[in-house]
């Protein structure tokens, strides 16, 4: 089996219509023909990802983001970069293919992304106001981010808030996002976004809610912390029908770690 | 370009020492005539439409002192206020997001770059913000935004800034934003940046904190891929404010697995841009003699639990 034929079989089996003119979910990396010896799935096809998966026999990876670090892959003013030239050669030398998965993983009914994190939260979807809302038995905002560290193992997650302030109420989003303050919400979470001078620069908004002691709190997990689980959910749907070769969730990882806490 | 921005910063230091006998006269400085003198001596040609100009308060209001801020947060105006300050120099929106305020209502009429998915601005009704206008308005406080203007200044006010900081001004290695430091290790570095930008839980770092460096890059505020791509690869370590992590993140990650001895520090956006207007507040000062200038840091908005 090629890799062009695991894309095919990806499309026979999402269950909606595959988007034909989607620039991202394409193989980006390495020789969609080859022959898959094995998939690993993963939230971000790092170097470090790929010479990972290729120890591990599998050298096809499926990952819902970028490799060559911008949403459209663009290459164009990347063929003189080292780095670049480094991860294009290792991927044709080591019979390596990457193909993206993002729309399509969103697209999937239900949406992996949703399914994967809310189950690494232990949260049940809601009852609240609203998609994406969840309520839980109200507890603080600084047990909230010690649990979700815990259950995480994230080291470079981000608080914004009072951590006493009371908290049952969340709205989540994942990736480049962020929860929304509708009405009732005391805690928006997110995966990143632009501190400042954005559409809703939420930081400085929570900050200023937490001066006037109004209860609101803000948790930024990070674009990896918030959608990794996400491809975990994928390998188990690769598996219902790709039988031939093994498929693996491989973690690419948080990409950070921080000196201070604080 | 950079010639006419040079001849331009020489004519503004001229222009500030004819400032000065403003000062003996007896012309109260307004708020607005603070803003003028900000546009006619900021020293790079004045660009329209800008996010620059008076986003809240009276326009006509005497000033009595000026804070100078990376971002005008309630804890900054509640200093102000004590300090007996009614004018705030603020470089990032002090009505959370890029409107400084509920949107216009037309959302296509609206200015500039955006930036957020979704969201369109902050609800004319919401409580926080109908909150801060209020202690704004009765605390009789004015902000001016400066920020497209002072990003346009060369050298960088913000990589001069954080290099002045960091007393690496000798150090300077070709272009603004490039210097070669004694060596260390980026944990070393890490810690040095924690510690003199007072940073909670906003530094977040890519790379072995053992690896050696000492050729340093410098992108504060925020940065695109492509200046991670011209820079990176002419130095050990870049030293940013925010970047997307699925861009520079991922560049710096996959060149550390590719061998190279290197790193990324990201300090967050606000503490990346502190020193620059710490800078801003110095010229300030010489604008502005006649009134008491200081600069306030607005501090890390981030914590996380040990």
């Amino acid at each position: 089996m090629t890799a062009k034929e695991v894309l095919a079989l990806m499309k026979q089996n999402l269950g909606s219509p595959w988007n034909e003119s989607t620039y991202r979910d394409v193989f980006h990396a390495g020789n969609p023909d080859i022959e898959v010896k094995g998939i690993a799935t993963t939230f971000m096809a790092t170097l470090d990802l790929i010479q990972r998966a290729h120890a591990a026999g599998l050298n096809m990876v499926i990952s819902h983001e970028t490799t060559f670090w911008s949403d459209r892959d663009d290459t164009k003013d990347l063929t003189a970069d080292a780095v670049y030239q480094f991860k294009t050669d290792y991927c044709l030398k080591n019979n390596m293919v990457v193909l993206r998965f993002h729309d399509h993983a969103h697209s999937h009914q239900p949406d992996f992304i949703t399914m994967g994190v809310v189950r690494t939260l232990g949260w049940t979807p809601s009852q609240g106001p609203g998609p994406r809302t969840y309520t839980f038995p109200k507890t603080t905002l600084g047990e909230v981010a010690a649990d979700l560290k815990k259950r995480m193992g994230t080291r470079a997650f981000r608080v914004v808030g009072d951590p006493k302030a009371t908290v049952s109420t969340a709205s989540v989003a994942f990736g480049y996002g962020m929860g929304r303050f509708a009405p009732g919400v005391e805690l928006v979470m997110g995966g990143e976004q632009p501190e400042a001078d954005s559409a809703l620069d939420l930081s400085s908004y929570v900050r200023d809610a937490a001066y006037f002691g109004m209860n609101k709190s803000q948790i930024i997990l990070g674009h990896n912390i918030s959608e990794e689980p996400v491809m975990e959910d994928a390998a188990n749907w690769l598996r219902t029908f790709v039988k031939d070769v093994p498929v693996q969730f491989v973690r690419s990882g948080e990409p950070y770690w921080s000196p201070r806490n604080g | 370009m950079q010639l006419n921005r040079r001849q331009f910063a020489g004519t503004a230091g001229a222009a500030l020492i004819a400032a000065r006998p403003l000062a003996s006269q007896n012309t109260p400085l307004t708020v607005a005539l603070a803003m003028d003198r900000i546009r006619q001596n900021i020293g790079v040609p004045w660009k329209e439409p800008t996010i620059d100009g008076i986003k809240t308060g009276d326009e006509t209001a005497s000033v009595k002192s000026v804070a100078v801020t990376a971002m005008a947060t309630m804890d900054i105006l509640a200093q102000a206020v004590r300090d007996k300050t009614n004018l705030i120099v603020s470089l990032e929106p002090v009505y959370f997001g890029h409107n400084d305020g509920p949107p216009p209502p037309n959302p296509q009429a609206a200015p500039g770059r955006g930036g957020g998915r979704g969201a369109g601005g902050i609800a004319p009704d919401d409580p926080v913000f109908l909150a801060k206008k209020d202690f704004i308005a009765k605390n009789g406080l004015a902000v001016i935004r400066l920020s497209d203007h002072w990003r346009m200044r060369t050298p960088d006010p913000f990589a001069g800034g954080l290099a002045q900081t960091m007393s690496w001004t000798k150090y300077r290695a070709g272009s603004d934003t490039r210097f070669d430091i004694p060596g260390t290790t980026i944990g070393a570095l890490a810690d040095s940046l924690a510690n003199k930008l007072n940073v909670r839980a906003g530094i977040r770092v890519v790379g072995d904190p053992q690896t050696q460096v000492s050729r340093i890059g410098l992108l504060p505020g925020v940065s695109a891929l492509a200046a991670s791509v011209k820079l990176l690869p002419e130095c050990d370590l870049i030293i940013a404010g925010e970047t997307r992590e699925w861009e520079s993140v991922e560049y710096a990650q996959d060149a550390v697995a590719a061998g190279q001895k290197k790193g990324l520090i990201m300090l967050g956006r606000v503490v990346s841009e502190e020193p620059g207007m710490s800078l801003c507040a110095d010229w300030l000062k010489m604008l502005l003699p006649e009134v008491p200038v200081r600069w306030l840091s607005s501090g890390d908005p981030y914590w996380r639990p040990a």
